[in-house]
C-alpha cells in the first residue's frame, strides 16, 4: 500500500460521498485505516464477559476477517447485537434464543474438546458450527446469529455496527439519505406508537 | 361536553385525505381519527431497520393481527393468525396511511374497467359486475388528483390511452434511469408500446413540498422531501392549515354506534391513553383500508343493523380484491459491459418509469377470445441492502451459508449485476372465496375480534398472469438480461387490497350506492378502496384518491 492510499476515516467518507464508486475500489485501504483507528476506541466492559466473548468469537467464525474483507469485529457485530437485543423495544425472544444457543454450543464444545469455544483453533470452531447446523434448532440459531451479523454489516452506523459505513463500502452499496439522527432511530420512532 | 363535528373520518390515508381537504376547504368542521402516530418529513430517514425490519409504521403483530384463511394440502380452508405465520397484512398505520410508503406508480383505470361484465361477459365462479358509474364520471377527479396530489409524467397518445380532459400532466416526468432507454429499444424491436409511467412524485416544488431528491429509496420508505404524494403531505397538511380540520392520532375506533333510526351517532374509540372515548358528528366516513373498513362495520351492530352496520344484506366484507399477477426479473452483468455502461447501470436515484399495457385486453384464441389482461410495470430491484443480504444466507439446496462462502456470495449479489424487475397487475376476480369476517377467537390488544380474511383466488387470474408473464420475460431477454426468472401465483399481495363494500344500484348485492353512501345508513360513507366491485389491472391508489374526491362532492351536497 502506498502512502497516498492511506486516508483518514473522515477523508474516506468524504471521498465516498464525493467520488461515489471510485472511492469504493479501495476497500483494503479503508479497512486498514479503520482497523488502525479503532484500536484507540475503548470497548465496553461487557465485551469481556465470558458470554459475550464467546458470542464475539462465534460471530468471527461466521463472518471471518481477511485483508480486504471486514470481519465480525470490524463491522462491530457484537456491539450491534448487544444494542439490538438489549433494546427494550426489541423482540425479547431473539435475546433468549441467542443466549440459549450459546449454552448449547458450550455443551457441545465441552463434549467434543473438553475446552471452551474461545480456546479452540479456527478449524475446531468451524467444525463446531458445522455440527451445530446439522440440527434444526442449531440451524435456526446460527441463522439468527447471521441475521444480526448482516444487519450489523449494513445498518446505519448509528445502530452500533457498520462503523464509518465499512460494510457499505465493501459491498459497493450506496446508502440512501438522509440517514437517521440519534433521536430518530427505529426504537425512538416506535415509542411514538404508544 | 363533546363537540359535534360536521364530519368524522376514520382513517387518514388515500380514502380519507380528499374528503378531509374538500370538506375543510368548504368550511365544514372535520375530525380525523387515526389509529397510528403522526410522523412528518422530519421523521422519515432512509433507514432500512425503521422502514422494513421493525414495526415502526405498522403495529406489532402480537398487539394487532389478522387471521388468514387459506386452503391447506387437503383442500380444507384453514385459518392461521399472522402473529404465528409472520405474514403481515398491515400496510402503514400512520397519519396519511400507506400512501406514505407507496412507490407511486399511478395508472388510471380504463373505460372498459367500469363495465367489465358488459364488455367481457360473465366468468363462471366469479362475481363480475359493471360499476354503477362510468369512466366519464370519474375522469374529472383523476385530473384533479394530478394537480392536487401532484402527478408527474409524460402523456403519449397511444391506442390504449385513457381519455383525458387536460393535455398533459401538470408536472414533467421524474428523472429516468439509463436502463429506460435500453427498455425502449427492446420494446421497439418487439413491436411493443413502451409507456412512460406517471408517478405521484413531484418533479418540482409545490407549495411546501420539495421536488424529489432521488435518493433511490422510495417504495416502503416515508418521503423526507415531501415529494411523494401521500395523503398526509399532499392533502392533510393543507386541510389542517384551513383551521377546520383536526387530526387525532393514536385514536383507535372500535365501533360506530347507531340509533333506532339506523343513523350513526358516534364513533367510539380508545384514545392515546387507551381510555374509551366517543365523538359525535353529523356524518361519518370510513376509510381504514379495505380489510379494516369491513371489520369496523361488522364490529358495529346496532338496533337497525343486527349483523353489523350497513350489513342488512350480508354483503359487508364480501368480494374482497387483491391484485393478481406476479413478478419477474433479469440481471445485467457488469462484466459484459464497457466501464461507462456499467457506471450508468449502477446509478441509483432516477426512476425506470416504464410500463406495458399491450396486453391490457387480449384477443387470443388460446385464451378463448377477447379477455381482460393487465399491466406490466418495470422497476429496478429494491435497493434495500439487508433484505438483499439475507438472501445470501441460504443456498439453492436450502443449506445455511456462513463464513467465507457467505462473504463470497454477498460480494457477488451486490457487485456482479444490476437487476431489472417487473410486476404484473391483473384483475383479481371477485369470488365467494375471498372475503372478510370477524374471527371467533383471536382478539386485538383492546379485546376486539380481529379480521379473518379468506384469500381464495380464481384460476382465471393465473391463466391471464401466465400469459402476460410469457411476453414480459421476452422483453427482459430482448434487453440482454441473463437469469430471467419469474413467478405467477395466487398469493395475495397484502399491499394491493380493495373491495369488501362494493358499490352498486341494488342494495341486495352491494353495500354502498353510487355515491359510496351505505344503502341502509343515511349518514355513513366509505371512501377507501372498499367500494370497488372489480379492481381493474393497475395499482389502486389513483382511483381511490379520485373516487374520494368525487364522493367528497356528494358529501358536500348532502351536508347542504
Amino acid at each position: 500500500m502506498t502512502n497516498t492510499m492511506v486516508i483518514s476515516r473522515r477523508e474516506f467518507m468524504t471521498r465516498l460521498g464525493l467520488l461515489g464508486s471510485l472511492a469504493l475500489t479501495y476497500p483494503s485501504a479503508a479497512l486498514a485505516e479503520l482497523r488502525q483507528s479503532s484500536k484507540d476506541i475503548p470497548l465496553p466492559d461487557w465485551i469481556e464477559e465470558p458470554l459475550w466473548k464467546t458470542i464475539a468469537q462465534v460471530q468471527e467464525t461466521l463472518f471471518p476477517a481477511a485483508e480486504d474483507i471486514p470481519g465480525a469485529a470490524d463491522i462491530g457485530a457484537a456491539i450491534y447485537l448487544h444494542k439490538a437485543i438489549e433494546n427494550p423495544h426489541a423482540d425479547g425472544k431473539d435475546r433468549d434464543y441467542i443466549f440459549r444457543g450459546i449454552g448449547w454450543m458450550d455443551e457441545l464444545t465441552q463434549q467434543r474438546y473438553t475446552k471452551n469455544y474461545i480456546q479452540l483453533t479456527e478449524n475446531e470452531k468451524e467444525k463446531i458450527i458445522e455440527e451445530t447446523v446439522q440440527t434444526k434448532a442449531g440451524r435456526k440459531w446460527v441463522s439468527l446469529m447471521l441475521t444480526y451479523i448482516l444487519e450489523a454489516l449494513l445498518a446505519e452506523p448509528v445502530y452500533g455496527g457498520n462503523p464509518d459505513g465499512i460494510g457499505w463500502a465493501w459491498l459497493e452499496h450506496q446508502p440512501g439519505y438522509p440517514t437517521p439522527a440519534a433521536d430518530k432511530t427505529w426504537d425512538q420512532l416506535r415509542q411514538r406508537r404508544s | 361536553m363533546n363537540k359535534e363535528y360536521d364530519i368524522c373520518i376514520i382513517g387518514s390515508g388515500a380514502g380519507g385525505g380528499p374528503v378531509a381537504l374538500t370538506l375543510a376547504k368548504a368550511g365544514y368542521s372535520v375530525l380525523i381519527l387515526e389509529k397510528g402516530p403522526w410522523f412528518t418529513e422530519k421523521d422519515f430517514y432512509q433507514d432500512e431497520l425503521a422502514c422494513c425490519r421493525r414495526s415502526v409504521y405498522t403495529p406489532e403483530l402480537s398487539d394487532e393481527q389478522h387471521v388468514i384463511v387459506d386452503v391447506d394440502s387437503d383442500g380444507q380452508w384453514v385459518g392461521e393468525p399472522t402473529s404465528e405465520s409472520g405474514w403481515d397484512f398491515w400496510n402503514g398505520n400512520i397519519v396519511g396511511g400507506s400512501s406514505n410508503l407507496m412507490s407511486g406508480f399511478f395508472y388510471r383505470l380504463k373505460p372498459e374497467d367500469f363495465r367489465l361484465l358488459s364488455e367481457f361477459g360473465p366468468i363462471k365462479g366469479a362475481n363480475v359486475v359493471d360499476w354503477p358509474i362510468s369512466y366519464d364520471d370519474m375522469e374529472p377527479y383523476y385530473t384533479l388528483v394530478e394537480t392536487e396530489v401532484g402527478v408527474s409524467g409524460r402523456f403519449t397518445d397511444h391506442p390504449l390511452a385513457e381519455p383525458r380532459s387536460s393535455k398533459d400532466f401538470p408536472y414533467p416526468a421524474t428523472l429516468e434511469h439509463p436502463v429506460s432507454k435500453k427498455f425502449d429499444q427492446a420494446c421497439e424491436r418487439l413491436g411493443l408500446y413502451s409507456l412512460p409511467t406517471p408517478r405521484a412524485i413531484l418533479s418540482r416544488r409545490k407549495d411546501n413540498r420539495r421536488s424529489c431528491e432521488y435518493s433511490g429509496y422510495c417504495g416502503s420508505y416515508g418521503c423526507s422531501s415531501g415529494a411523494k404524494g401521500s395523503s398526509r403531505a399532499a392533502l392533510l397538511d393543507q386541510a389542517v392549515a384551513t383551521g377546520k380540520c383536526e387530526i387525532k392520532p393514536l385514536c383507535k375506533v372500535y365501533k360506530l354506534s347507531s340509533d333506532n333510526s339506523g343513523k350513526v351517532v358516534s364513533a367510539d374509540y380508545y384514545d392515546v391513553k387507551e381510555k374509551k372515548q366517543s365523538v359525535n358528528a353529523k356524518l361519518f366516513v370510513i376509510a381504514c383500508q379495505a380489510i379494516e373498513s369491513s371489520r369496523l362495520l361488522l364490529s358495529s351492530p346496532g338496533p337497525k343493523h343486527p349483523n353489523g352496520l350497513a350489513n342488512n344484506s350480508g354483503q359487508v366484507g364480501k368480494n374482497l380484491l387483491f391484485s393478481a399477477g406476479g413478478a419477474g426479473s433479469g440481471d445485467f452483468d457488469y462484466n459484459t459491459m464497457v466501464s461507462q455502461e456499467s457506471k450508468e447501470m449502477k446509478r441509483r436515484g432516477p426512476f425506470v418509469n416504464r410500463g406495458l399495457q399491450d396486453w391490457y385486453f387480449i384477443d387470443d384464441p388460446a385464451l378463448g377470445g377477447r379477455v381482460k389482461g393487465g399491466t406490466v410495470d418495470f422497476l429496478l430491484r429494491h435497493p434495500n441492502a439487508m433484505s438483499k443480504a439475507m438472501n445470501a444466507k441460504w443456498d439453492d439446496e436450502n443449506n445455511l451459508v456462513w463464513g467465507r462462502a457467505l462473504q463470497n456470495q454477498l460480494k457477488s449479489i451486490f457487485t456482479d449485476n444490476q437487476t431489472l424487475r417487473y410486476e404484473i397487475f391483473c384483475d383479481w376476480l371477485p369470488t365467494d372465496d375471498c372475503f372478510v369476517s370477524l374471527d371467533d377467537t383471536v382478539k386485538d390488544k383492546w379485546g376486539s375480534p380481529v379480521a379473518k380474511v379468506r384469500i381464495g383466488y380464481h384460476e382465471h387470474d393465473l391463466k391471464i398472469g401466465r400469459y402476460i408473464n410469457e411476453h414480459s420475460m421476452k422483453v427482459l431477454s430482448k434487453m440482454g438480461a441473463t437469469n430471467v426468472r419469474s413467478s405467477i401465483s395466487g398469493a395475495p399481495p397484502a399491499n394491493l387490497v380493495a373491495g369488501g363494500c362494493r358499490f352498486g344500484h341494488d342494495p341486495q348485492t352491494s353495500v354502498l350506492n353510487a355515491d359510496c353512501r351505505a344503502h341502509d345508513v343515511e349518514n355513513l360513507y366509505v371512501t377507501d378502496g372498499s367500494f370497488m366491485p372489480t379492481g381493474g389491472s393497475v395499482p389502486y391508489t389513483w382511483t381511490i384518491y379520485a373516487n374520494a374526491f368525487r364522493v367528497a362532492e356528494r358529501i358536500k351536497e348532502a351536508l347542504g
